[in-house]
C-alpha cells in the first residue's frame, strides 16, 4: 500500500526502473546528506526558488486558490505550507537564524521522514501555478515543487509512472512505448476511418524528408484521443500542408520537465532538434499537450545549446491564424452540443495561449459557454504534472483533486441534460478528465479542441 | 516485484500487478486476474478482446488504439467497459498479459 506514516504516496520506481533513467538510488543512510548537498546546489542556482524561501509572509492568499488544498483540506497542501516542507530545512542549514534558533524560527533537522513528506506532497501539487497567480509577492511556488522533485529524482525517489515515461522516451522516442510500426499502423487505420467518416482521402506522413511542417503530437493521441490526431490530420490536409510526424520524437510531452529538468528534459529536446534538422523542416507545430507546450515554448530556447532556426508554434495558433485570415471554412452546426472549455494551466498561465483557443472554439461550435473563473485564473483538472496515478489510494485523491473543476463545469450548465462537451485541449487533462467526469457525474464527453475543428471543416 | 503461482507456474508481476514478461502468458493468467479486475466470469467476448490484444501486441509491441480495438472486435467502448470494468487500458491489458500502458493514458 503506497502510504508512509498516513501520507499518501504514488507507487515508486524500483531500483531497476531508476537505473533505466541513469540514477543509482542513494542508500537510506546517505539520503539526508545528499539531499542537503543537492538543496545547496539548487539554492545557489535558482533565484526564483530562493525568493520563495525568503519572501513568503504566510498571508495565506494561496490556500483557497489551490484545488489540491480545496479538495483534500490537508493543511500541508496549502501552497505556502507545502513550500514550508522544504523551507524548514532551508532555514535550518542555510540561514543564520535557523542555525542558531532552530525550531523557534520554524527550522527543522533533515530526516528520512521529511524526505518522505516531500515525496508525498510534491506529487500532490500539480505545478499549475494558480498559487503564483494569486500571490501578492509574486512567489511561484511551482518552482519549489520543481526543486523538491529534482532532489527526489537525484536521490532515486520518483513515481513509477514518471520513471517509466522517462525510460520509454529514451528507448522509443515517446511516452507510451509506441514503436514506429505501431505508430504507422495506427495512422493508416485513422486515415481509413477518416475516409469512412468524412469522405476525405488523406494520409498521415511519417518521417517524410523535406517536409515544411514537423507536427509533434502527444503519443497518448495514438492510444486514446483518436479525434485529436484526426483533427490535426484533417487541418493539415485542408490547408494543403507539406507536413510530417517524426517517429523518433512522436511526443509533445516532456516528462523530464516534471521530475528531472536536466538530462531527461534535455534528451527529449535534443531528439526534437535532430528530427527537425534531419527532415529539413521549416517550422515545428505543437499538438495538444499543456506541460509539453510550456516545456517547448519556454524552455527549448535556453536548453538547446545550439541555434534553433525553426519557429515553434502551437497548432491552435496556426488554426486561429487561418480562421482570422478567412482561409478555413468551418460549419459550427457540425458541433451542436453545448461546449465549455477547460483552460489547461500551462497554456493559460505559462504560454499566453488563451484568446486563440476562443477564436478556434467560437468558429467551430454553436453553443460555447465560458467557465468561470477561466483563462489565467483557470483551476487545474487535478491531473496536472502527470499525477495520473491509478492505484486505489491515489485514484481516490485524484477524485478529490478534480472536485473544484467538477464544480465549475457543473456551474456552466453544460452537461445538465447529460449531453454536453467538456473541451480539454491537453493530453494530461484528457487522461484525468475521462474518468473524472464519470466520477463526478458531469454528463459531458471530454474532447480536444482540434477534435472539434476536424469535425467542423467544410470540404469543397 | 512479486512472483505468483498460477496453476503450478511461477509468474512474475510488477508493482502494479501486471505481468513482467508477456511471453509467460497463458489462458490461466487471464482467469487468475479476472476477479481482481471486477470480472466474475470470462465470456466469449472477453476472450475475443484478449486474443485481439495479444495478437496486436505480438505484431507491434504495443496495445492498439482503443478505437481500433473497438472496431476490430465489434465491441462499442461502452460494452468494453461493461466487459472490463476497470477500463480497457488497465483491465483488459492486464488480463491479456500486456505491460501496463504508460504516459498520459
Amino acid at each position: 500500500m503506497p502510504t508512509y506514516k498516513d501520507m499518501v504516496q504514488p507507487v515508486r520506481a524500483t531500483e531497476n526502473d531508476m537505473k533505466k533513467i541513469h540514477i543509482d538510488p542513494t542508500p537510506d543512510d546517505q539520503k539526508c546528506d545528499k539531499a542537503l548537498q543537492y538543496l545547496d546546489e539548487m539554492r545557489k542556482k535558482f533565484r526564483s526558488f530562493v525568493t520563495a524561501m525568503e519572501s513568503c509572509v504566510k498571508c495565506g492568499a494561496c490556500a483557497e486558490n489551490c484545488h489540491t488544498y480545496l479538495g483534500t483540506k490537508d493543511p500541508n497542501n496549502i501552497p505556502t505550507n507545502r513550500a514550508e516542507l522544504i523551507r524548514k530545512i532551508y532555514k535550518r542549514y542555510f540561514t543564520l537564524e535557523g542555525r542558531w534558533f532552530g525550531k523557534l524560527v520554524g527550522a527543522e533537522d533533515i530526516s528520512l521522514d521529511v524526505i518522505e513528506q516531500w515525496y508525498s506532497y510534491f506529487y500532490q501539487c500539480s505545478e499549475c501555478r494558480r498559487c503564483a497567480r494569486s500571490c501578492p509577492f509574486g512567489i511561484d511556488t511551482c518552482e519549489v515543487t520543481f526543486v523538491g522533485r529534482q532532489i527526489l529524482h537525484w536521490l532515486g525517489i520518483v513515481p513509477k509512472l514518471h520513471a517509466s515515461v522517462g525510460a520509454a522516451m529514451e528507448k522509443v522516442g515517446n511516452h507510451t512505448n509506441l514503436p514506429k510500426p505501431g505508430l504507422v499502423d495506427t495512422l493508416e487505420f485513422l486515415a481509413d476511418d477518416i475516409l469512412e467518416e468524412f469522405g476525405v482521402e488523406m494520409t498521415f506522413p511519417v518521417d517524410k524528408p523535406n517536409s515544411d511542417i514537423l507536427y509533434i503530437p502527444s503519443s497518448a493521441d495514438f492510444l486514446l484521443n483518436e479525434y485529436t490526431l484526426k483533427g490535426a490530420g484533417l487541418f493539415f490536409s485542408y490547408i494543403g500542408a507539406n507536413w510530417t510526424i517524426p517517429s523518433i520524437v512522436a511526443e509533445a510531452g516532456n516528462f523530464g520537465y516534471l521530475f528531472d529538468q536536466r538530462f531527461t528534459q534535455r534528451h527529449n529536446v535534443m531528439r526534437l532538434l535532430d528530427a527537425a534538422q534531419n527532415l529539413g523542416v521549416k517550422k515545428i507545430v505543437w499538438g495538444e499537450c499543456g506541460h509539453g507546450w510550456r516545456a517547448a515554448k519556454m524552455y527549448i530556447p535556453t536548453m538547446a545549446d545550439r541555434p534553433v532556426p525553426w519557429p515553434i508554434t502551437h497548432i491552435h495558433d496556426e488554426v486561429a491564424y487561418y480562421i482570422n485570415t478567412n482561409q478555413l471554412k468551418l460549419d459550427p452546426t457540425k458541433n451542436s452540443k453545448p461546449v465549455t472549455l477547460h483552460d489547461p494551466c500551462n497554456y493559460a498561465r505559462a504560454c499566453d495561449l488563451q484568446e486563440n483557443l476562443r477564436t478556434v472554439m467560437k468558429a467551430s461550435v454553436v453553443d460555447f459557454r465560458e467557465m468561470t473563473p477561466n483563462k489565467d485564473w483557470t483551476f487545474c483538472c487535478g491531473g496536472g504534472s502527470g499525477i495520473l496515478f491509478d492505484d486505489p489510494e491515489m485514484y481516490q485523491r485524484r477524485i478529490q483533486l478534480s472536485a473544484k473543476k467538477a464544480e465549475l463545469v457543473r456551474a456552466t450548465g453544460v452537461g445538465a441534460d447529460g449531453n454536453g462537451i467538456l473541451c480539454a485541449p491537453c493530453s494530461i487533462c484528457k487522461a484525468q478528465l475521462y474518468p473524472m467526469v464519470e466520477e463526478h457525474k458531469l454528463g459531458v464527453e471530454v474532447k480536444g479542441l482540434i477534435d472539434l475543428v476536424g469535425k467542423a471543416l467544410v470540404w469543397k | 516485484m512479486a512472483s505468483i503461482n498460477i496453476n503450478g507456474r511461477e509468474v512474475e508481476l510488477d508493482e502494479d500487478g501486471f505481468m513482467v514478461d508477456p511471453e509467460q502468458w497463458t489462458d490461466d493468467c487471464a482467469i487468475y486476474f479476472a476477479p481482481g479486475e471486477g470480472i466474475n466470469e470470462l465470456t466469449e467476448d472477453h476472450w475475443k478482446v484478449i486474443r485481439y490484444l495479444r495478437d496486436y501486441y505480438k505484431q507491434f509491441q504495443i496495445a492498439p488504439m482503443i478505437r481500433k480495438l473497438c472496431k476490430e472486435t465489434g465491441c462499442s467502448l461502452k460494452y468494453i467497459y461493461e466487459l472490463f470494468p476497470t477500463g480497457p487500458a488497465k483491465g483488459s491489458c492486464k488480463l491479456a498479459g500486456l505491460p501496463k500502458p504508460t504516459g498520459c493514458v
